[in-house]
């Protein structure tokens, strides 16, 4: 039994020291909390712990990357759905100038998001950038468009941060 | 994994635990030094390693099997006497005694192990967007009865392999550099830095940029780059194509530029301005001198728009634009036009409708000859739907170029024409798209043909 122990603290070393690059863990209540749904209506991330949260950006003009991630959401929901697990998934919008909740009920609309456990959230710049510094959601504006990448980033039922999913090779990685 | 490595015998967790974290780091760590002898050097060290863990794994075999010969033994002590009664609370204390340690040892096995899980989820979470340059590709191939950049071109056609970098500098540094290759009307491959800028956010919305970058005017300009995919429409307008691939106004400027959108009312307004190297036109082609010119005359230009983010505007843009140039050819004697280009541009981007105009006005004056000052004007309409199951799109396009202009007479484009084309967008998944488009186009100054098109583009990103 020692042995497992050995080889785990040595598995923990190796698997720490070959980390690239050190990102605090984060948990979704140490996000910043203060949102409004697409109705207008605050909401706390915090509210949201008890079951998964899967958390993701974009904005409502993106017609490249955003189409992709909010496919892929939808995957997620499938898996779980098949997997009768409950999970809520958060959409933050990157552009708060744009993205205000109104623009986010009509997306709702017009893509057909309408699950009840889906949200999509418009915040303060600050609390926004924030949000994707903390979660490693880079973006920047260039014309009128912003500059980001697809990206997941899971949380589990407790709050603690789990594994971020970004598209590899064109494909995206297994869901944990 | 944490599910399978828990299910494993306990002689072969450690190992397994090792191998996997060998698997799942340092070959990553291999592939992101993308040096194929390095790959190698870790192929070697892993081999060994699994011999080592195998030599281990016998090691821990046996001890476990002497483990489990004690366990036997002092187990079978009270199961001995099973009916009487003082046994079971005499007896409890051995395997009491030989529990507590052993579950207190699975507590931390477990724990180490989920920590383990966590690590090795957090690890491969990072991957590039943690540790590489973002990079984003686009190709696209075709066929065609009018190939739609050399017209006099039949049949399939490679289009373009479009790589697009954004690096990552700091908080407010920004970099953007998009690398094309390309196949010329004689099938020959080049490969051009198409952008190569360099900026830094002065301001949150104030970003001034060094480089090559498309110079900001009208709209498909800025919004759209090399890679076909972005695009709804097949190709773009004729005269608002790539330089080398039959564009009359320069796509790329080598210079300075500023650029913001602040949010002013319910909207934003997008401005910019830029200067830079005086495009020259060599072999009939616009240039853009990426290294300087000879003559030092600059292009100075800007944009001006709005965008109408609420209410029953919300999507259109509505802007205005203008640049000034200096712009000679390699012809013997070499002519120099003052280039005055103005116009506007209207857009309609919503979730149902991409609708776009452009008009440009040429107001060219002969600095080198006799001939005086031009005048020319060209512009486009496209009308686009965004329905669920494709893309239609209608577009009407036009120049009027005075061929007596050296400006458009020294372009091999620089010919009039108008083109009324139908086109279809068919997403197949969300990063590939198949385009069809049915296209007329009567050229109306140097020749007057006409000509039908058919053309199919299957387009990716990845």
């Amino acid at each position: 039994m020692r042995w497992r122990t050995v080889w785990l603290c040595a598995g923990l070393l190796l698997a720490s020291g070959a980390g690239v690059s050190s990102n605090d863990a984060t948990r979704l209540d140490q996000l910043p909390q203060q949102w409004r749904d697409d109705r207008g209506i605050p909401l706390t991330l915090g509210d949201l712990l008890g079951q998964r949260v899967v958390v993701s950006m974009a904005y409502t003009r993106c017609r490249s990357i955003c189409p992709t991630t909010i496919a892929e959401l939808q995957r997620v929901q499938k898996v779980f759905d098949a997997r009768g697990e409950q999970a809520s998934f958060v959409i933050v919008g990157f552009d708060p100038d744009n993205d205000d909740p109104a623009s986010w009920h009509q997306y709702r609309i017009n893509r057909q998001l309408q699950r009840s456990n889906w949200y999509f959230l418009t915040g303060s710049w600050r609390a926004t950038r924030q949000l994707a510094q903390q979660l490693g959601f880079d973006f920047w504006t260039y014309d009128t468009h912003v500059m980001h990448e697809a990206r997941l980033v899971m949380f589990d039922a407790q709050g603690n941060r789990g594994a971020a999913i970004t598209p590899a090779s064109g494909n995206w990685p297994a869901l944990p | 994994m944490r599910r399978v490595a828990m299910k494993l015998p306990g002689a072969r967790l450690g190992p397994a635990l090792l191998l996997g974290l060998l698997i799942g780091t340092v070959p990553v760590r291999a592939v992101g030094a993308e040096r194929a002898a390095s790959v190698k050097e870790l192929q070697q060290k892993l081999e060994e390693s699994l011999k080592a863990i195998q030599a281990l794994t016998e090691r821990v075999r046996e001890l476990e099997a002497r483990q489990a010969g004690t366990a036997v033994a002092a187990s079978a002590a009270p199961a001995a006497a099973p009916s009487a009664p003082a046994a079971p609370a005499a007896a409890s204390p051995a395997p009491g005694q030989a529990a507590t340690p052993g579950t207190t040892e699975s507590a931390r096995v477990e724990a180490l192990a989920q920590q383990l899980d966590q690590l090795e989820t957090a690890n491969a979470s990072r991957g590039t967007a943690d540790t590489g340059v973002p990079l984003h590709g686009f190709a696209d191939v075709g066929v065609s009865t009018h190939n739609p950049i050399n017209a006099d071109l039949k049949g399939f056609n490679v289009g373009n392999l479009d790589f697009y970098l954004t690096p990552r500098l700091s908080d407010r540094g920004r970099a953007l550099f998009e690398m094309n290759t390309e196949v010329s009307g004689e099938g020959s491959v080049g490969v051009d830095l198409e952008r190569a800028q360099i900026g830094y956010q002065l301001a949150d919305q104030a970003t001034v940029w060094l480089g090559r970058f498309h110079s900001p005017y009208g709209y498909v300009n800025t919004a759209l780059h090399h890679g076909a995919w972005v695009n709804n429409s097949l190709r773009r307008p004729g005269f608002l194509q790539f330089e080398d691939s039959g564009g009359i106004v320069p796509a790329h400027t080598v210079g300075l530029w500023l650029t913001g959108a602040p949010r002013v009312g319910l909207g934003k307004v997008q401005y910019d301005a830029y200067v830079g190297n005086s495009q020259q036109i060599i072999d009939g082609v616009l240039d853009m001198r990426n290294a300087g010119n000879t003559h030092g005359h600059l292009i100075v230009g800007g944009r001006l728009g709005y965008l109408f983010n609420a209410g029953a505007a919300e999507g259109l843009t509505l802007g205005v634009h203008a640049f000034s140039a200096h712009i000679g050819d390699n012809a013997l004697p070499a002519n120099m036009t003052r280039v005055l280009t103005y116009g506007g541009y209207a857009v309609y981007d919503t979730d149902q409708w991409e609708n776009i105009a452009e008009v440009y006005l040429f107001d060219n004056e002969d600095l080198s000859g006799t001939s005086g000052k031009h005048h020319s004007n060209a512009g486009f309409v496209q009308l686009g739907y965004r329905a669920s199951w494709g893309v239609p799109y209608a577009r009407y396009e036009y120049t009027s170029l005075d061929q007596a202009d050296n400006y458009f007479g020294a372009q091999a484009s620089g010919y009039s024409y108008h083109r009324s084309a139908l086109g279809l967008r068919f997403d197949l998944s969300p990063d590939a798209a198949v385009k069809l488009e049915f296209a007329d186009t009567q050229l109306t100054d140097r020749s007057r043909d006409q000509y039908g098109a058919g053309l199919m583009q299957y387009a990716i990103r990845f």
